[in-house]
């Protein structure tokens, strides 16, 4: 069951409020809220793993998966271990927005930006849990694959580490698209000591030119 | 010694433990391909297999489970080749003892449409491939299933490619559903019906917790039933089970009242549990499940026991349709889908398909209707054909247990009907009808009636499975008819047991106040034990001679779901007050859908229909366009409006075809989401704007190939063609389809739109446009096309 409270408002950044009165909007938002939660059924999987530095990149030891760039491996500075968290919303949110498509596209778009938004909260708190798992640990924010130089092409690879499709079913296309879409997969790390935060600026972020957020004057929040 | 032998000689057949666990213990890395390992390391196999035996298996799964093309691709090696060196991994650890080997089929690691990109079609030939490469082992086993869909393909593969025994097992969760939301029922009716030998359920969770699932499937399946659950569950810091092999071994046996025949483990399992579970085992007596034959039909996600009336939606269906007619000719698959929703919010259980029209391709369209429709609607459907061919097509893309309409008393009927239902585990409709037509009198139908049931059992078609239609006559044709139908009715249900079927609207033909008549007659045919009423859902009268019918047969306890129908006080949605208010613009403005469709019939009547187009719907639409681009509305709303002008356009194009007319379009489009990208709701959205200005859209769907969005703009003589693409990665595919275009078919102006796609990038790749959203792109066709 989904959380009760999805964030709501990071949804309506998603359907590109900047500024637009949403008052006539929250009836159907509400009711897409509500379906959504009852519909989708929220899985995660993580491992905590030593990591291993080489000129490849970062191995996860005891697995053949190399995180490679240069971005990563700022990300990573400090750690010795690491979490790799993949989370979903379920094939059922997926069809769920796929049937609204078929015969009320605005419930289609709103279920969608709700979904993106719901899966955050779902990752959330997947965080919170691990955090409470490992006290005393610092952590660093989550980073997925395909931000900064931290290629895509490794989805099929953590996932198959993970056994994220047998775990919560989670797979991923040859185009490294994630099946079912509404599911991320993040790399969080884990130290001894506080690590220093990188800067978090908008700027090195390879979204920054398309970002719905940034356009409209927010943070992504991570 | 084979697998019969062994469930009939044994009280209980041992499985084995995990492979890949035992692995990763011999020193395989995570996320790497094990099966490798039969080349590389085959001691390592072999060993595995050997404990296993050693311990008590009576089967072992050779170390195949991923061994599928797909999987195998970037290895160097072949399915054969690693399939083959499996197997004799596993038949040398057994040279010896009595122990049988199963070739072992996993999930192919692709989703199947409309979720993933693989068709059925290429998951039918990847398992094949295993299927051919296995003909050592003694059994074939699909196991960690989540697809239903996906699992009968691999089912079918077998069949028709082996003459091996077959056990499958799906994965369920704590909420008793796979990961697709496939139901512990939709596994077992389907499996059954394809021709398994054992069912089960494997992985995900421990033996406790699998519990409820296997006392479901007890309940929904006679054939043995296989457990081979994980020790407990992980720890996900650090991967570690959390129960011993003797607390394993132990719960597992208080699953033996449930009716478990074939016992093995799966992840975090190892010999040492096989052992415990042998001995735990022994003295204990096989206790089979009291299984009675029930009528179901199904998908995935849900299951319709024939256990009370069950509505069967008669609108998909082409006859004495004229819209229906132009949506097929046209290829029009989303008024077919409009169709199927509208049925189901009516409260429809079963929907019939029919899409037989002469110039089309009924098979084809059979295969395409299907797909979609499962797509998006969970309904159990009823194929509905004369054409054996297009059942046989439509019974293999069907996903979960259908219903065939129909097979008849005619002999040439039965002897190629019936083996199509038997092949594809279906239930069937048979007509009371032969070579003599039909008979007048109730005695003669019901004689009918015996010999499709008598029939159908000689091919192992239980009579839970047929389902007799004594069928309606019109009453202002034949009135002395009508009774007959319901005394054959009556004793088809009483001495035969057999579900019955109606069409019930064909009893007022020519008569007025048809409704009254239906739905009167639909009463008088349910007391008589009418089971499953071909009806209209959507007519208010019908559905609610069935409610009440359930309420007053006791079948509705509690009144609980006729009070939840009509014991609304008020009506859900009020109708604004001053109906007399409200015009086109307001509605269009509002969303107010029905108000819009309402006002448009009433402005046909004195106003042409090019009129209300182009004074009235289209510049209502700009108006909620500008307050869009200025920030005054949200998308959403922006697309409700869309959706109320599209009710409008639906009535003004029914209008027109019914007065011999057609409605003009203002030039034709072609929408693709790029090959490799399955995220479409972009390219819809713009898809619904687009058609709501006027345009007609060529939607070729998601995951395109390039070549196709070609040859259609080509062979359409289309002048604008808009691309999708949401991934970075399938950036590439939109480049290409631009290229060809421009090489084949110079002159076609390209918009291109997604989440990463930027004005220089999209000029970049040769695009004329970069359309922002889906407002722009109707900008942008005004400019192209006018």
């Amino acid at each position: 069951m989904l959380a009760e409270n999805i964030d709501l408002d990071r949804a309506l950044v998603y359907m590109g409020s900047r500024g637009r009165d949403a008052s006539a909007l929250m009836p159907l938002v509400s009711e897409c809220a509500e379906i959504l939660a009852q519909t989708a059924v929220p899985r995660y999987y993580y491992r905590l793993l030593p990591l291993c530095r080489s000129d490849a990149g970062i191995e996860l030891s005891g697995t053949g998966l190399v995180l490679t760039g240069s971005s990563i491996a700022e990300h990573l500075e400090g750690c010795d271990r690491c979490i790799i968290l993949a989370a979903t919303l379920s094939e059922a949110a997926d069809k769920l927005i796929r049937s609204y498509e078929a015969y009320d596209m605005a419930k289609a778009f709103v279920t969608d930006c709700i979904a993106s938004s719901a899966i955050e909260d779902v990752c959330d708190e997947a965080e919170a849990e691990i955090r409470s798992r490992l006290p005393d640990k610092f952590f660093t924010w989550r980073y997925s694959p395909g931000y900064g130089d931290l290629p895509l092409s490794l989805q099929g690879k953590f996932l198959s580490v993970l056994e994220a499709p047998k775990r919560i079913g989670l797979n991923v296309t040859e185009s490294c698209m994630l099946v079912p879409a509404k599911s991320v997969t993040a790399v969080i790390g884990v130290s001894d000591g506080p690590i220093e935060r990188s800067k978090r600026g908008c700027l090195g972020c390879v979204a920054y030119e398309n970002c719905s957020f940034r356009k409209g004057g927010y943070h992504c929040g991570s | 010694m084979d697998l019969k032998t062994l469930l009939e000689t044994k009280q209980f057949v041992f499985l084995d433990g995990a492979m890949g666990t035992m692995l990763i213990e011999k020193g395989l890395k995570m996320g790497e391909v094990p099966e490798l390992l039969n080349l590389d390391k085959p001691e390592w196999t072999v060993d595995i297999h050997r404990q296993y035996i050693e311990a008590g298996s009576d089967i072992v799964y050779a170390n195949t489970f991923g061994a599928n093309r797909y999987k195998l691709e970037k290895t160097g090696k072949s399915v054969a080749e690693i399939v083959a060196a499996a197997i004799a991994c596993a038949k040398k650890a057994a040279e010896g003892y009595d122990a049988l080997v199963a070739l072992d089929v996993g999930p192919i690691g692709q989703l199947l449409e409309p979720a993933g990109t693989l068709s059925f079609e290429e998951a039918y030939d990847i398992f094949k491939e295993i299927v051919v490469a296995g003909t050592d082992a003694d059994l074939i086993v699909f196991e960690t299933m989540t697809d239903l869909h996906e699992l009968k393909a691999a089912v079918l593969a077998a069949k028709e490619n082996s003459d091996k025994p077959v056990i499958t097992t799906m994965t369920f969760e704590q909420n008793m559903r796979t990961f697709t939301g496939c139901s512990v029922s939709a596994m077992a009716h389907t499996i059954s019906g394809l021709g398994a030998d054992a069912v089960g359920i494997n992985c995900s969770l421990g033996p406790k917790e699998l519990m409820p699932a296997v006392e479901e499937l007890a309940r929904h399946t006679s054939l043995p039933i296989v457990l081979k659950p994980n020790a407990g569950l992980p720890d996900t810091i650090t991967g570690a089970y959390n129960i011993t092999p003797k607390e394993f071994a132990d719960l597992m046996t208080e699953l033996i009242p449930l009716g478990v025949k074939l016992v093995g483990g799966c992840c975090g399992t190892s010999p040492a549990f096989i052992a415990n579970l042998r001995r735990a085992f022994t003295g204990k007596k096989y206790q089979k499940p009291d299984y009675t034959p029930v009528s179901v039909c199904c998908t995935p996600a849900r299951t319709v026991i024939i256990d009370q009336p069950r509505v069967i939606g008669e609108r998909i269906n082409p006859t004495g349709k004229k819209r229906f007619k132009e949506a097929l000719k046209s290829n029009d698959i989303d008024y077919i889908l409009s169709q199927a929703i509208e049925q189901t919010h009516a409260g429809a259980d079963i929907l019939d398909v029919n899409v037989g029209l002469p110039g089309i391709d009924e098979r084809d369209m059979m295969i395409r209707v299907v797909k979609a429709l499962q797509g998006v609607c969970d309904l159990p459907l009823q194929l509905d054909s004369t054409d054996p061919t297009v059942l046989d097509a439509g019974l293999r893309i069907y996903n979960g247990k259908a219903i065939v309409n129909s097979v008849n008393g005619e002999e040439k009927s039965l002897s190629t009907v019936l083996p199509l239902v038997k092949k594809y585990g279906a239930a069937v409709v048979g007509l009371c009808l032969d070579e003599n037509g039909i008979p007048k009198t109730a005695a003669e139908r019901f004689a009918i009636a015996e010999r499709i049931v008598a029939r159908a059992e000689a091919l192992g078609i239980g009579r839970e499975n047929v389902f007799i239609d004594c069928l309606t006559l019109t009453a202002s044709a034949e009135q002395e008819g009508v009774m007959q139908t319901l005394d054959a009715l009556e004793r088809v249900r009483r001495e035969l047991g057999c579900q019955t079927v109606l069409g019930v609207s064909n009893i007022s033909f020519g008569l007025p106040a048809r409704e009254i008549v239906n739905s009167n007659f639909l009463t008088m045919a349910l007391t008589k034990g009418l089971t499953l009423p071909i009806i209209n859902p959507n007519i208010d009268a019908m559905m609610q001679s069935v409610r009440s019918y359930k309420l007053l047969a006791n079948i509705d306890k509690g009144s609980v779901d006729f009070i939840a129908h009509y014991g609304a006080e008020t009506p859900k949605q009020p109708k604004p007050a001053e109906q007399a208010d409200i015009d086109l613009p307001y509605a269009i403005a509002n969303g107010l859908k029905g108000e819009g469709a309402r006002i448009t019939e009433q402005l046909l009547a004195n106003n042409e229909p090019m009129k209300i187009i182009n004074e009235m719907l289209i510049p209502a639409l700009d108006k909620t366009g500008a307050d869009f681009e200025a920030g005054r509305i949200f998308l959403p709303q922006l697309i409700q409006s869309a959706g109320v002008a599209q009710g409008c356009f639906e009535v003004i194009k029914k209008f027109l075809s019914e007065n011999g007319g057609s409605s003009e379009s203002k030039g034709k489009i072609v929408l693709a989401t790029v090959k490799g990208d399955v995220h479409d709701i972009g390219k819809n959205i713009v898809k619904v704007l687009l058609e709501n200005y006027g345009y007609e859209v060529i939607d070729l769907g998601k995951d395109v190939d390039c070549q196709l969005v070609v040859d259609t703009a080509k062979s359409q003589n289309v002048r604008l063609v808009g691309l999708s693409a949401l991934m970075t990665t399938t950036l590439p595919s939109m480049e290409k389809t631009i290229r060809l275009l421009r090489e084949q078919y110079p002159g076609c102006k390209v918009m291109v739109g997604g989440a990463v796609l930027t004005p220089e990038y999209a000029e970049e790749i040769g695009a004329d446009f970069y359309a922002r959203d889906a407002k722009e792109s109707c900008d942008i066709a005004k400019q192209v096309l006018g």
